[in-house]
């Protein structure tokens, strides 16, 4: 079973922090699940959600799959907005997201 | 490099003026030399001058002599006589100049001629002069042939000593002027080389000046195209977004539309934000807002070409999810950037508001005798993903209600968007109150405040009259069925899950609002 990697961001993601958040949401090729740890961000512009959006393209091509874990109510609200609850499961700890993830990997 | 040239410069003048120390130095010497050796010259002459009439002087006395000792005729004894009173004060003068010239051996030489001189006079010539009888009987003359051949010895001694000073001064004074033209020579050089460094150094010093300008030139050029480009592209983005603020809202007895558009304050953020509002075929009124991620004229042109895909979608689709999903395949298509939007129909016979959101802020509702709320919403922006759904929500509402659309500046200000929406909520209850007749730009001020915008900030509203009796019943659904039937089209699908086959969505309880 291959390995599940954990991407973490923290923090407000807006338009300056398009290179870090670039380079962050990539894919190795080999992962077996991606946990993208948003738990500690509060904002995300729409730039950051484009990114996530053509990162879940990627991922989907590989049939890697990816789960989004997030702490904040406002962050929460933003996700909603965006609709990236129909891209994405969203959970709001990392324990739900793994166990989902493994379920994921076994299937 | 201003010091490094400075201290060159200066190394330079110093080496200069050492270099034209040392040339008068050696002008000086060299005249001096040349001045001595004129003297020189002109002593030693002088000397030779007087060793040759000390010469004469005894070939006189002698001459005299010998005539008289031969012939016994006194008359010979006259030049004698002259002779012999002028040769000390010659060889007085010759010893003189002998010394003055510093040639001491030949001095010493002249003082054996003096010796000699007198020894002959006294001993030949004057025992043979004052001889009372025949003097050619006298046998002195043989003593007197060795003495005079001894004067004459030294006199041609006296002459090579001179001469050989005067040659070995003449040698002297060559080598000095020699050493003076080499020195002449190497200042040349020195100078030639001075010189030819100063150029270089100043070649160099104008090559870089000339680098610098040309490099400065280049950096102003291109800040200036730069900034041409960024005024031509704002300057293109701005009249775009111009266009679209002057499209006028509809004018109709049971609707009332107000809208506000504000671009960011800060130049380099001109959005893609725009909304629309337009009275479609059937009394069906479309409503629209969006916002295109990113900025200029990417934005700009994106936005325009969503907007349009979203009124010809309108013209073709009887409800809003389908209006989205059509929009939706055409931007992926396009690949353009993502956009976010609301879309939806009014209906001013049923108080009905249908509407769908994609990626974009909830609208919010004002309803008479209500605190206003916010109305769901969900579903991914346009152009994310092909094939999207988009969620149809109904809105059953009444006279006098307002339905609230705006982008994302209108919230996230703060960076916290639970805190615009309730900003936005009281902004919106104010204008209620208030009855505002432009509620967009009510809510525009309430939450601004005349701050500064960082994002553009769009705001729609479109508010159902409270006297119906104005208002042409036709229900949305009716609306829809005359108009697909006249396009021959085949109803499209109704409410559709955007959430379908999916089999995992956990948006978490705690954190949903």
């Amino acid at each position: 079973m291959s390995a599940i990697s954990v991407i973490r961001l923290t923090g407000e993601l807006e338009i300056s922090r398009k290179d870090e958040i670039r380079r962050a949401l990539h894919l190795v090729g080999s992962e077996g699940g991606i946990l993208v740890d948003f738990f500690d961000v509060t904002y995300a512009d729409s730039t950051t959600l484009a990114e996530l959006l053509r990162f879940r393209r990627e991922a989907d091509a590989q049939g890697i799959p990816v789960a989004i874990v997030i702490g904040s109510r406002q962050f929460a609200r933003l996700i909603q907005y965006a609709g990236l609850s129909d891209a994405f499961p969203v959970f709001d700890n990392r324990a739900a997201a793994l166990t989902f993830l493994a379920a994921e990997a076994k299937a | 490099m201003l010091h490094r040239s400075k201290s060159t410069f200066l190394g330079v003048a110093l080496t200069l003026a050492l270099v034209l120390v040392l040339l008068i130095g050696g002008g000086f010497s060299v005249r001096s030399l040349i001045t001595r050796a004129f003297d020189d010259t002109s002593d030693i002459r002088h000397a030779l001058g007087l060793a040759r009439q000390v010469l004469v002087a005894q070939l006189d006395e002698e001459t005299g002599v010998r005539g008289y000792a031969a012939t016994g005729n006194r008359v010979f004894l006259a030049p004698y006589e002259v002779a012999r009173r002028r040769f000390p004060t010659l060889m007085r003068a010759l010893q003189r100049q002998l010394t003055a010239i510093g040639a001491n051996d030949a001095r010493t030489i002249a003082e054996d001629m003096d010796a000699t001189n007198g020894r002959w006079v006294r001993e030949v010539a004057e025992p043979v002069a004052n001889a009372t009888e025949d003097p050619r009987k006298l046998g002195v003359q043989l003593a007197g042939k060795a003495l005079v051949d001894h004067f004459r010895a030294d006199s041609d001694r006296i002459n090579s000593v001179v001469v050989a000073q005067q040659q070995a001064g003449q040698t002297a004074i060559r080598s000095a002027i020699d050493r003076i033209n080499i020195l002449i020579a190497s200042a040349a050089i020195v100078i030639a080389a001075i010189g030819g460094i100063f150029l270089e150094v100043q070649r160099r010093a104008d090559l870089r000046i000339e680098r610098e300008r040309v490099e400065a030139e280049i950096k102003r050029r291109e800040a200036e195209s730069l900034r041409s480009a960024y005024d031509a592209e704002k300057r293109i983005a701005d009249s775009l977004q111009e266009a679209i603020a002057q499209r006028p809202l509809p004018t109709l007895p049971t609707l009332r539309f107000s809208a506000t558009y504000v671009p960011a304050t800060e130049e380099t953020k001109v959005g893609g934000d725009w909304y629309d509002a337009l009275e479609l075929p059937n009394n069906r009124v479309l409503f629209a807002i969006g916002d295109v991620t990113g900025h200029g004229i990417e934005a700009a042109v994106t936005m325009n070409r969503a907007r349009q895909a979203l009124i010809s979608s309108a013209l073709l689709e009887g409800d809003p999810a389908a209006v989205l999903g059509r929009v939706n395949d055409e931007m992926y298509r396009q690949n353009a950037p993502l956009v976010t939007a609301v879309a939806g129909f009014a209906d001013a016979g049923t108080y009905e508001f249908v509407y769908s959101t994609a990626g974009h802020p909830p609208p919010l509702l004002i309803e008479p005798g209500r605190r206003p709320r916010l109305l769901e919403c969900g579903s991914l922006p346009l152009g994310a993903l092909g094939g999207s759904r988009y969620q149809l929500h109904r809105i059953q509402s009444v006279p006098g209600a307002t339905l609230v659309l705006y982008t994302d500046g209108a919230v996230e200000h703060s960076r916290n968007v639970i805190e615009g929406e309730e900003l936005l909520i009281d902004a919106a209850a104010g204008a209620a109150e208030a009855h505002a007749e432009d509620t967009a730009s009510f809510i525009h001020k309430t939450i601004f405040d005349g701050r500064a915008v960082g994002d553009d900030v769009a705001i729609l509203t479109i508010s159902f009259a409270t006297d119906i009796a104005t208002g042409v019943r036709i229900s949305a659904d009716d609306a829809q069925s005359a108009f697909v039937g006249r396009l021959g089209r085949s109803v499209p699908p109704g409410l559709r899950s955007a959430r379908q086959g999916r089999r995992h969505v956990v948006l978490p309880a705690r954190l949903a609002s």
